[in-house]
């Protein structure tokens, strides 16, 4: 085993996780304008629901995913309708949908604790016998390839839906100006709230595609956004495409800082990342 | 078509920006709004296109709908549209885009695919090319001039189809050219019924184009007529040049 090689296809992985959070988050500040905290718990609850339904219920290995998905997706859109859209009817500042999407994240995180305790744990066996592939001189598991083709066709699917669909139009035309979107009949609320669904969908399809490579805790989703909210602004915050692109230069610095240093250090050289491109590049990779 | 505006007012704190305001626009009309800066002109279209909440007052539309609270997602049933002093287009758009967003139809089955109808392409044409941009048409929006900017958006305005247009400084730093565009799209609305509002500094426009003029200073009305007579009017005159 290559060591280079094992350290590119690391990164592609971790980038891939990244990516796979910072899509939702981007395509969520895209049309609201405000850090959504609670974006990662919509990961946990897909791991979670995933959690329930396949390991302690039996349920087979679709549907349970399938659910996991959709209920963060329904989560997700509940969250703007109970909270984030009257808040934005009163015309609340970004700083105040902050704090309350913070609150519903430590909220929501300790119903999951409370429901299935604060434990670390692993929705599978199956994946722990899994079968690794060799790539050149480097390894690479069943699951990695999994979640590495899922942000690649998601990637896909959002740009299609972006740039083919008139519902992405909307989107667009919301992120960049959501009262002139209104103004021309646009139903912005509702649209608002399918990007909440969608966003929230992929968070949840992110936890429990982790859930399957590492575990889940309750706790997970703080980590993850932190992850993907560097991700978005080393990318370009609100942009699709910044995401995949932050994602993985997230990965790779990471995964190559630790090259010869202490796998620990991964989070600090992550923040040193984000403290670099806040003080000499703002506005990210590819800018707005 | 009519809007009549009712004792309209609306406060900023200390400012009293639209001062108990009453005037009717009328289809068929271009109306003038005249005044000095900061007299109110750009808050009394703010407030009725739902941009800003109404403090007090009334606004009756077409005799029959009478609102207290203007809803901006409520506008485009109104018929209802405008277009702003500062430029606001869909940046990440192109030129075409600009206009198919708002010609759009949207059940869920058009949300999905892209379906304009070749009504819908042949209207964003002949509006882009009144407006001289079809040649641009997939060219991002950011990448236009100042000039052809504030005609994309008043194509875009005009797309809306609307039957009362609030035009807040169409021409302002637009070259002779452009303006001449912008002058047969106001005659062309007129003709066509359309109550026009044309919000105004160049007194040879406000005399050449409009039916009817309201004078505003400080939030309130200070005049209003024909524009050859309110034009020469002492107070207005005054108003002028006191600022
Ligand atoms: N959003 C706002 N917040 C506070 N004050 C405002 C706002 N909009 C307008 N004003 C004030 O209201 C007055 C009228 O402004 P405006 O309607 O823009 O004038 P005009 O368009 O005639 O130049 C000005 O004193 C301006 O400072
Ligand atoms: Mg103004």
């Amino acid at each position: 085993m290559d060591i280079l090689t094992q350290l590119v296809i690391n990164g592609i992985i971790a980038g891939a996780i990244y990516t796979l959070i910072a899509l939702g988050f981007n395509l969520i500040y895209g049309a609201t304008k405000f850090f959504n905290i609670a974006h990662g718990v919509f990961a946990a609850i897909g791991g979670y629901t995933v959690f329930f339904f396949f390991k302690l219920s039996g349920v087979s290995l679709v549907p349970s995913i399938l659910a996991g998905v959709l209920l963060a997706g329904i989560a997700g859109m509940l969250s703007d309708r109970l909270i984030f859209l009257p808040l934005r009817r009163k015309r609340g500042s970004s700083v105040i949908m902050l704090v309350a999407s913070l609150g519903l994240f430590t909220a929501l995180q300790s119903v999951i604790a409370i429901m299935f305790s604060n434990r670390f744990q692993t929705l599978t066996d199956i994946f722990n016998i899994q079968k690794t592939y060799q790539i050149f001189s480097g390894v690479i598991t069943q699951i990695h390839i999994v979640i590495i083709i899922t942000v690649i066709s998601l990637t896909i699917g959002l740009f299609l839906m972006l740039n083919r669909t008139k519902f992405g139009k909307a989107v667009k035309a919301i992120s960049d100006d959501e009262e002139v979107a209104r103004i021309i009949g646009i139903d912005t609320d509702r649209v608002i709230g399918y990007v909440f669904f969608i966003g929230s969908a992929i968070a949840g399809l992110g936890g429990i595609l982790i859930g399957f490579d590492t575990g889940i805790m309750p706790t997970m989703g703080m980590g993850l956004l932190l992850k993907g909210v560097i991700a978005s602004i080393v990318g370009g915050v609100g942009n699709i495409y910044g995401s995949v692109c932050g994602g993985l230069l997230l990965g790779f610095v990471e995964n190559f800082g630790v090259w010869k240093i202490s796998g620990e250090w991964k989070d600090a050289i992550a923040f040193g990342l984000l403290i670099i491109f806040l003080l000499f590049r703002p506005q990210g990779v590819l800018g707005k | 078509m009519k809007i009549e505006i009712r004792n309209l007012t609306k406060r900023f704190d200390g400012v009293t920006a639209v001062n108990n305001l009453s005037l009717t626009l009328e289809g068929g009309r271009i109306t003038g709004i005249v005044g000095p800066n900061g007299s109110g002109k750009t808050t009394l279209v703010n407030l009725l296109s739902g941009f800003l909440p109404i403090d007090g007052g009334t606004v009756i539309i077409d005799d029959t709908i009478t609102v207290k609270k203007i809803q901006p997602h409520k506008i485009k049933s109104y018929g209802i549209t405008r277009t702003f002093q500062d430029i606001r287009l869909f940046e990440q758009m192109s030129v075409l885009d600009n206009i198919l967003v708002v010609l759009t139809e949207r059940n869920l089955w058009c949300a999905l695919f892209e379906c304009h109808r070749p009504e819908h392409m042949q209207k964003a044409e002949e509006v882009l090319r009144m407006i001289d941009l079809w040649d641009k048409r997939d060219e991002p929006a950011s990448n236009l001039s100042y000039g052809q900017r504030k005609l994309l958006e008043i194509g875009r305005a005009v797309s809306m189809e609307a039957r009362v247009y609030l035009f807040d400084e169409p021409f302002a730093g637009l070259f002779p050219g452009m303006a001449e565009i912008v002058e047969s799209i106001l005659r062309q609305l007129r003709s066509q019924g359309c109550a026009v509002v044309l919000i105004e500094h160049d007194m040879d426009l406000i005399r050449g184009l409009t039916d009817y003029v309201f004078v505003l200073d400080s939030g309130v009305l200070l005049a209003e007529g024909r524009p050859h007579e309110v034009l020469q009017d002492r107070k207005v005159v005054e108003a002028y040049i006191g600022n």
